[in-house]
């Protein structure tokens, strides 16, 4: 244990020191585990464990790329012609209309920008704020250590419930307004605990030599702390995004009558669940004479919705995938 | 160990609670609340100015309207903009949708219109509540009765002299039915009211379905009991193993038992016997007694019809794990012989049937009844529906607008607009003054893009069904008997010259005159929240019929199975005290009704 | 509100080591300063909004709003402890939301170290990618895939159970309460391991690659490698978020049960969620949906209060 925390410090010193944290580890991640490493003698355990671990992989691709495939089908299906069933890797009937459909959809431009604004406020903002308490809170003697994170633990599983917590709102004149998206999301107790722990793993003879420089608290966060968190800190921005990008109830509960602060996801669940809600009863469903929604559609919002984030993707994947930048994108 | 790891919930327990208290109570003071809460104000107040006004702000010329005294006519030019929210799921349409800004350009107002989403009623309607802000129209479904009771709805009634087209919308005696416990009317049903006469012309609620196929192999025998229609469907399903494509094997009967749409399963034994669609209980036509239909007689020998089918085979295996989803595939595939179900809950299959130009599999309502001599009633006249309708809320700025705008909205030409669409670009006019409509206006019709962009059948405020104003067309196209005729296939014909019939409708009884006073009950139990102790009963029943009666329909022993749901449901419905409920809303229906 | 921070702290620390004294207090002055904001903000947006809970000891009623409402005590509690249904959807929502934990951390892990071994660098990335997807995808959709696999007529799984001579003939395998619970943990599986293997991946990154090197000196083969040193230096990250999710056992969530439900499988497919939504929520009982609300935050409080007391005895990471 002790011997392991020393390398960590020498390494992060080191690093520090090149300002390429990310890169050199990643280097040094590959040159273990890759195959034309410095020990280029494999031995046959070697051999074995790549064999199995591909098999073992390409297994588990096939069975995640299903469903994915089979949504991308279904997407471009005639939907009357879907609901027989029987589609699975290709469109039988193939179609545009699906997406027609959906970005013709009223509201989708306006909804699309504040969608977009949300999740880069929302984002910055909130792991800007979440990393800051985490990094108060791995300070090892801070006083209140323990009471603040316990305010914080207990935030997971408490819960006032929907009209208690639209009352506070409206109160802080929360409602009808865009800082409703950004506001209460802005710590996350869940986040902060991620990062604390991955901050607890950074040596503290780098934060003590560097106060003994002279810094202070938000200069070794920002200058120390902040930076050696990279792979966690992209991966809670990366959570953090595909919440606020997919989030559409806060949008109807909060901004219902403010046409202008709909959002993409909003936008979509109107279209879809014209006829999916839960809870009808008969005569309403009677009554609304409703067109189907059929399944296509709600492919085809799928594949526009998670497209932006799959091409965002790989600018954060290759933070915490060691090994990445070799093959990759160099800085 | 155990003792210390209660003591240490113990403790995190007590610590949760403690510091609540003792923050909840500090907080509201302390000078950073309020910093925040300004600060947050202060960055937001445009638009929550902009949300105030009720009416987003349009960049069309009438954003101004509301602000207009509202006592004034608007001037022409000058649109008014409403806001409406119905607690029911539904489509929205499009800012500048055609139909739209014609009937507001006519009228001098328009509507934008929101729907339930990802909640349910009451949640929708309770947040509002909780936050005091309402849109101009409501209809709050399941919550109407919390949105009356909150205060959020005005008196129609003290305001609505003048308005002609929307008092006399019902009758008298009808609208006395809808007023609230202090005569006040709050709601304006908005479904169900007749003009002139009928035209329907498909049966659009439930039945026991069978394809025309089956009928046309059977030689189209006459089917009134349910042991006939199975024998039908056993002798097909011997006859003919798979669909005329060799490979599909053909479906006896299909049970759908998805969350709410059970009652595919659990209504059908007030239909054997001869009674309407109440929903919740049958109602005795002398003594005006609510009757359990869950335990009668008819209801066992019903599920045991059942059971005996599930065994045979005629009941597809896999019926009871459907969902709609799957449901609506298997029907699709025209594999599917009968099923009992509302016509409109499957409309999609049918409609996929038709795409794939097997009219044949399509189905035909059929009035099945327990015994021969039960008089069948699956069809019942248009309904009053008193505990759902639009209101205008307290939010409203404009009430003698908002009046103004229902009105106008059931004159005859926008009853036309609404219902029909544009002529010449949703409809056609032939010589006789006739309306029809060419494949392509209905394909479009059935189309959402083109619906969102185009039509606006303001259908969530009052409308006529029956017949248009000009006494010549149906209200709207899916009741015209020509277009009716024109989307006839052949062996859907042949059927119907078979049976002498000309309409689906004709396939059953006659719906005489008006229903009874009480009817329909379902809008009563729609509206049970479980707090009450019948409203707790009546969740329980669901919860057992849900679980037992597919067990009883799949069980080895037909009488054991029977006997444990009978065993449960009496030991966790109280039944009596639903029925005392039951038979005091009744009374009250009647007492209404006869003007007490 | 410092002051009485600062209370619950002597009282909740006691020892020689972090005895608050003034001198301490000045010198963290800068993190205390730091933290206020945040203790703030937390008692805003979640502890305030908790004065809701007095609606589970009243007929909460939204024409009464919470001060007017009748007070019924503990009513609501009786009438949920008191129904058998309720009962049951605890052990159903306890059982699955084990399950799920269990399975879901065991492969997330396993995923991850294993991806994080995997030879090529393009492969690795690419089933990364691919791996997180499914995450995107509605419960909707994916229950949809869920009973085409499970299908009598031609799903996979009964295809290919019945082609090795496993089962004689297809099964409905939603129709049976043994494998619902199964069925559900397949399927949050499917969708959630390559997400929230992100999380193991990224701690990954933290740990030195020259206890690799060192190792690979002195001999130690790939699974030795794993165990030694890849295992332990997650532990951390692993010990923190087992914790978690120990608190969210009762969220085992309603959608997934309630797509994949029905009647026959109604006595172990239910969960609290999916109670409260059918006997509070759309039946117009606020009060019976907070009540079980509160019983499932103390319940799981206690759990992570428990879990973490059994983390700080072992030596491990603990929350607080």
């Amino acid at each position: 244990m002790v011997e392991r925390k020393d390398q960590i410090q020498d390494r992060v010193v080191r690093s520090t020191k090149k300002a390429e944290p990310i890169e050199s580890r990643a280097k040094s991640a590959e040159e273990i585990t890759g195959n034309q490493s410095l020990f280029s003698r494999r031995t046959t355990g070697d051999i074995i464990f790549d064999s199995i671990n591909t098999v073992i992989m390409l297994l588990f691709t096939a069975i995640m790329l299903y469903p994915l495939i089979n949504t991308v089908a279904m997407s471009f299906n005639d939907g009357l012609d879907a609901l027989r069933g029987g589609i699975h890797l290709l469109p039988r009937e193939f179609t545009w209309k699906n997406y027609e459909t959906v970005l013709a959809k009223q509201g989708m431009a306006d909804g699309a920008k504040i969608s977009v604004l949300r999740t880069v406020i929302g984002t910055v903002s909130s792991t800007l704020c979440t990393a800051l308490l985490a990094y108060v809170l791995s300070r090892k003697n801070f006083i209140f250590k323990k009471p603040l994170s316990m305010l914080y633990v207990v935030t997971m599983y408490v819960n006032g419930g929907l009209i208690p917590v639209f009352l506070v709102y409206k109160s802080l004149h929360l409602t009808n307004s865009f800082w409703v998206y950004i506001i209460p999301g802005m710590v996350s107790a869940w986040n902060m605990l991620v990062l604390r722990t991955y901050m607890n793993g950074i040596p503290e003879s780098l934060s003590e030599s560097a106060e003994l420089d002279g810094a202070g608290h938000f200069t070794i966060f920002f200058k120390i702390i902040f930076p050696l968190s990279m792979p966690v800190i992209a991966c809670v921005s990366l959570f953090t995004a595909v919440g606020q990008w997919n989030s559409w109830f806060d949008a109807m509960l909060y901004n219902r009558m403010s046409d202008k602060l709909t959002t993409l996801q909003y936008e979509l669940m109107k279209l879809l669940s014209s006829v999916t809600n839960n809870n009808a009863n008969v005569e309403t469903m009677k009554n609304a004479n409703n067109v189907v929604t059929p399944r296509t559609m709600r492919a085809a919002a799928t594949v526009v919705t998670a497209l932006p984030i799959v091409c965002l993707y790989p600018f954060l994947q290759r933070y915490f995938v060691a090994g990445m930048t070799i093959g990759g994108v160099k800085e | 160990m155990s003792k210390r790891r209660s003591l240490a919930a113990f403790a995190a327990a007590v610590f949760v609670m403690s510091s609540l208290a003792g923050c909840g109570g500090g907080s509201t003071g302390t000078p950073a609340t309020t910093t925040a809460a300004n600060n947050a104000g202060g960055d937001t107040t445009t638009a929550a100015a902009a949300a105030d006004t009720q009416a987003p702000a349009n960049n069309d010329a009438g954003g101004d309207a509301t602000e207009a005294p509202a006592a004034e006519p608007a001037a022409s030019g000058d649109i008014k903009e409403f806001t409406a929210f119905y607690a029911v799921p539904g489509n929205e349409l499009n800012d500048g949708n055609d139909v739209e800004e014609i009937i507001a350009q006519k009228i001098g107002a328009r509507c934008k219109q929101t729907w339930l989403t990802g909640q349910t009623a009451d949640e929708a309607i309770g947040v509002m509540i909780a936050g005091g802000e309402y849109p101009d129209f409501i209809d709050a479904s399941t919550g109407s009765q919390q949105l009356i009771d909150a205060g959020g709805c005005i008196p129609i009634d003290e305001y609505w002299d003048g308005y002609d087209n929307l008092k006399n919308f019902w009758t008298e005696e009808q609208w006395n039915s809808v007023r609230a416990e202090d005569g006040h009317i709050y709601i304006i049903p908005q479904f169900g009211n007749r003009w002139m006469y009928d035209t329907e012309t498909t049966h659009n609620d439930e039945a026991f379905w069978i394809q025309v196929r089956v009928l046309e192999w059977a030689g189209y025998p006459k089917i009134t009991t349910l042991d006939q229609y199975f024998q039908v469907i056993e002798d097909y399903i011997a006859a003919n193993p798979t669909m005329a494509d060799g490979k599909t094997p053909n479906i006896g009967y299909e049970i759908l038992s998805d969350d709410w749409r059970y009652f595919c399963l659990e209504n059908a034994p007030f239909f054997l016997d001869g009674y309407p669609n109440d929903g919740c209980i049958i109602v005795d036509r002398d003594t005006h007694q609510a009757i359990d239909y869950n335990t009668t007689p008819t209801a066992k020998r019903y599920f045991q019809k059942l059971n005996e089918e599930y065994k045979k085979g005629i009941v597809d295996p896999e019926t009871f794990t459907m969902k709609y989803d799957q449901y609506i595939s298997k029907l699709s595939t025209g594999a599917v012989c009968g099923m009992v179900d509302q016509h409109w809950d499957f409309n999609d299959g049918e409609l996929a049937i038709k795409k794939l130009g097997l009219d044949e599999c399509t189905y035909v309502p059929l009035g099945i009844v327990i015994d021969e001599g039960v008089v069948e009633h699956y069809h019942s006249p248009a309904a009053l529906d008193v505990s759902n309708g639009v209101s205008i809320t307290t939010s409203c700025k404009d009430i003698p607008g908002a009046l103004k705008f229902m009105d106008d909205l059931l004159s005859p030409e926008i009853l036309t607009l609404r219902n029909w669409g544009v002529e010449g670009e949703d409809y056609l006019v032939g010589d006789d003054g006739l309306y029809y409509r060419t494949d392509e206006m209905r394909a479009n019709a059935n189309d959402q893009a083109y619906i969102n962009k185009h039509l606006c059948s303001y259908s969530y405020f009052p409308n006529y069904s029956g017949m248009d104003h000009d006494g010549i067309n149906a209200a709207s196209p899916q009741y015209q008997p020509k277009e009716f005729y024109d989307s006839l296939k052949e062996p859907v014909k042949k059927c119907f010259d078979a049976y002498g019939v000309e309409t689906y409708v004709q396939f059953l009884n006659k719906a005489e005159g008006t229903n009874e006073p009480w009817y329909p009950m379902w809008s009563w139990s729609n509206n049970l929240t479980s707090d009450t102790d019948e409203g707790f009963v009546w969740a329980n029943m669901a919860e057992v019929k849900h679980e037992y009666l597919p067990k009883v329909v799949m069980s080895d022993d037909f009488e054991a199975g029977w006997d444990e749901y009978m065993k449960q449901y009496s030991s966790r419905c109280d039944i009596d005290v639903f029925l005392n409920a039951a038979n005091a809303e009744i009374q009250r229906r009647i007492d209404v009704a006869n003007g007490n | 509100m410092k002051d009485n921070a600062a209370g619950l702290g002597q009282t909740l620390t006691k020892g020689p080591r972090t005895l608050i004294n003034k001198k301490l207090l000045k010198n963290q002055r800068t993190l205390i300063l730091m933290g206020i904001p945040f203790a703030i903000y937390a008692i805003i947006f979640c502890y305030v909004p908790l004065f809701g809970w007095i609606m589970a000891f009243q007929n909460y009623k939204p024409k009464d709003g919470l001060w007017h409402s009748k007070f019924v005590g503990l009513l609501k509690f009786k009438r949920l402890f008191g129904d058998d249904v309720f009962l049951k959807t605890i052990r159903n929502t306890f059982c699955m939301g084990a399950m799920n934990l269990v399975f879901g951390t065991v492969c997330a892990i396993a995923f991850a170290i294993l991806l994080n071994e995997f030879w090529t660098v393009k492969g690795k990335k690419v089933v990364q990618t691919i791996s997180y997807l499914p995450h995107f995808l509605s419960w909707i959709i994916v229950t949809g895939i869920c009973f085409d696999v499970l299908s009598m007529d031609n799903g996979i799984i009964n295809e290919v159970l019945v082609g090795l001579h496993i089962i004689k003939e297809p099964v409905i395998w939603l129709a049976h309460p043994k494998y619902f619970w199964w069925i559900v943990t397949f399927s949050n599986l499917w969708k959630e391991t390559g997400w929230n293997s992100i999380i193991y991946l990224a701690a990954i990154t933290s740990i030195n690659p020259d206890l690799y090197e060192a190792a690979s000196i002195d001999g130690a083969g790939r699974l030795s490698k794993i165990w030694h040193i890849t295992l332990p230096g997650l532990k951390p990250t692993i010990m923190i978020l087992l914790i978690m999710n120990i608190g969210n056992v009762l969220n085992a969530g309603f959608e997934v049960q309630y797509l994949l439900g029905n009647g026959l499988v109604q006595s172990v497919s239910q969960t609290i969620d999916i109670y409260v939504l059918k006997f509070g929520i759309s039946n117009g009982d606020y009060s019976l949906g907070t009540a079980a609300g509160i019983f499932k935050s103390v319940v799981s409080i206690a759990l992570i209060a428990i879990a973490n007391f059994g983390a700080k005895a072992a030596g491990e990471e603990s929350l607080f």
